[in-house]
C-alpha cells in the first residue's frame, strides 16, 4: 500500500501533545510535516467524557518514514461485558432517568452491604460518534478500599450487578461505570504507562507481549493507548475473565 | 447479608415473588441457599457463574463488616 503522501494520525489530549507524539513516532522534525487539525478536542472526564485532540500529520518528502493510518478493535470491547448476558435487549443510551435508577441501585446495595458512602451521578457524554453516553456513578466515602478489592474485583462486581439491575429495569442495556474516589482515573494513567512500557519491550525484544488477564474496560484503555502507534497492534485473546491484551509488533511493511 | 441476596435476586429475576434466601449457621460460619423459579435460575447464575460469582464478592464484604464468613449456593427447584 503505498501511498502519494505518507500520513499519520494522532490522537493525544491536546493538539501540542499529540504533534509531539507523532513527530516522536515519525522520528521527524517539525518542520518535515505539515499538520492538520482534525479535531480540537475538549476536556472530559477520565478520557470518556471529552473529545481527545486529532491530529493528522503529513510528511511533506516522503524519502523515510511511512506509517499507515491504524485501526485498533477497541470500542466494541466496550459494549462487550455487559451485552453479552442480556440476549435480546437493545442497546440504549444513558439518560436522566436511567442515572437515578443507577444511583437507587448502588445506594441500596451499598446500605445492605452496610458500607456508608455518599453516591452520585452523572452522564457522560460520548467520546466520539461510534461512542455512546455512560451513566457514571461516583462513591465517596472514609475508607472505601473495601469496596475496590484487589485487582478492582470488588468494584468490577459491584458494577456488573448494578449494571444488569439497571438494565433489567430499563428493558435494554444501559451503559455504565461506577468510579470510587476516582480510582478508575488512576488506574487509567497506570494502564496507559504500562501500554506503552509493554510496547516498548515488545519492540526492544521483537516478541509478542501478553498483559495480564483484564475486565473489557481496562483491555479497552490499552487498545486506545496504543491505537496509533507506528511499529505495534493489539489483540484481545482468550476468554472471559482471562481475556488479555496481546501486544504484536507489525509486519515490517514493504516498499 | 440475607438481605443483599434477597434485593440482589428480586431485582433480577422475571418472577420476584418466588426468590427464597435461606440462611444457616454452622458455628462461625454461614451459609446462604438462594432459590428462585426454574426459569429464572440462569439469571441469577449467569454464563460461567459469573452472576453468583458477582453476588458472592459482594455478598463477601457484607460478611467482613460483621466479621463472619459466609458461602453462597443457588440451589435447584425441585
Amino acid at each position: 500500500m503505498s501511498q502519494e503522501k505518507t500520513v499519520l494520525e494522532v490522537i493525544a489530549a491536546t493538539v501540542e501533545e499529540a504533534t509531539a507524539k507523532g513527530l516522536a513516532q515519525l522520528g521527524l522534525p517539525a518542520d518535515a510535516v505539515d499538520v492538520e487539525i482534525l479535531d480540537q478536542g475538549s476536556r472530559g472526564f477520565l478520557g470518556l467524557g471529552g473529545r481527545q485532540a486529532r491530529i493528522r500529520l503529513v510528511i511533506k518528502d516522503q524519502s523515510e518514514g511511512t506509517t499507515d493510518v491504524v485501526e485498533a478493535p477497541a470500542h466494541h470491547e466496550w459494549a462487550e461485558p455487559v451485552g453479552e448476558d442480556i440476549a435480546g435487549l437493545a442497546q440504549g443510551e444513558a439518560d436522566e432517568e436511567t442515572a437515578e435508577t443507577a444511583r437507587e441501585v448502588v445506594a441500596e446495595l451499598l446500605e445492605k452491604m452496610q458500607v456508608q458512602a455518599n453516591v452520585s451521578v452523572r452522564l457522560v457524554p460520548p467520546a466520539d460518534e461510534k461512542d455512546r453516553s455512560l451513566v457514571l456513578v461516583e462513591v465517596e466515602g472514609n475508607d472505601l478500599s473495601i469496596l475496590i478489592g484487589r485487582r478492582s474485583e470488588t468494584l468490577n462486581a459491584l458494577q456488573y450487578i448494578t449494571s444488569l439491575i439497571v438494565s433489567k429495569q430499563a428493558g435494554r442495556w444501559v451503559p455504565l461505570m461506577i468510579d470510587i474516589q476516582g480510582c478508575r482515573g488512576r488506574r487509567e494513567r497506570q494502564l496507559r504507562v504500562m501500554a506503552r512500557k509493554m510496547a516498548e519491550q515488545a519492540i526492544n525484544t521483537g516478541r509478542r507481549q501478553v498483559l495480564e488477564p483484564m475486565p473489557a474496560n481496562e483491555r479497552r484503555i490499552i487498545h486506545l493507548e496504543l491505537r496509533n502507534h507506528p511499529l505495534v497492534t493489539t489483540e484481545s485473546t482468550g476468554e472471559e475473565p482471562n481475556r488479555k491484551v496481546t501486544i504484536v509488533l507489525k509486519q515490517t511493511q514493504s516498499s | 447479608m440475607k438481605e443483599l441476596i434477597e434485593y440482589i435476586a428480586r431485582s433480577l429475576v422475571d418472577d420476584p415473588r418466588q426468590v427464597v434466601v435461606k440462611q444457616e449457621r454452622y458455628g462461625s460460619k454461614y451459609h446462604l441457599e438462594l432459590r428462585v423459579a426454574k426459569d429464572d435460575m440462569g439469571r441469577v447464575i449467569g454464563k460461567n457463574g459469573r452472576v453468583a460469582n458477582a453476588m458472592r464478592v459482594l455478598l463477601r464484604v457484607a460478611a467482613g463488616r460483621e466479621n463472619k464468613q459466609i458461602t453462597l449456593d443457588v440451589v435447584d427447584p425441585k
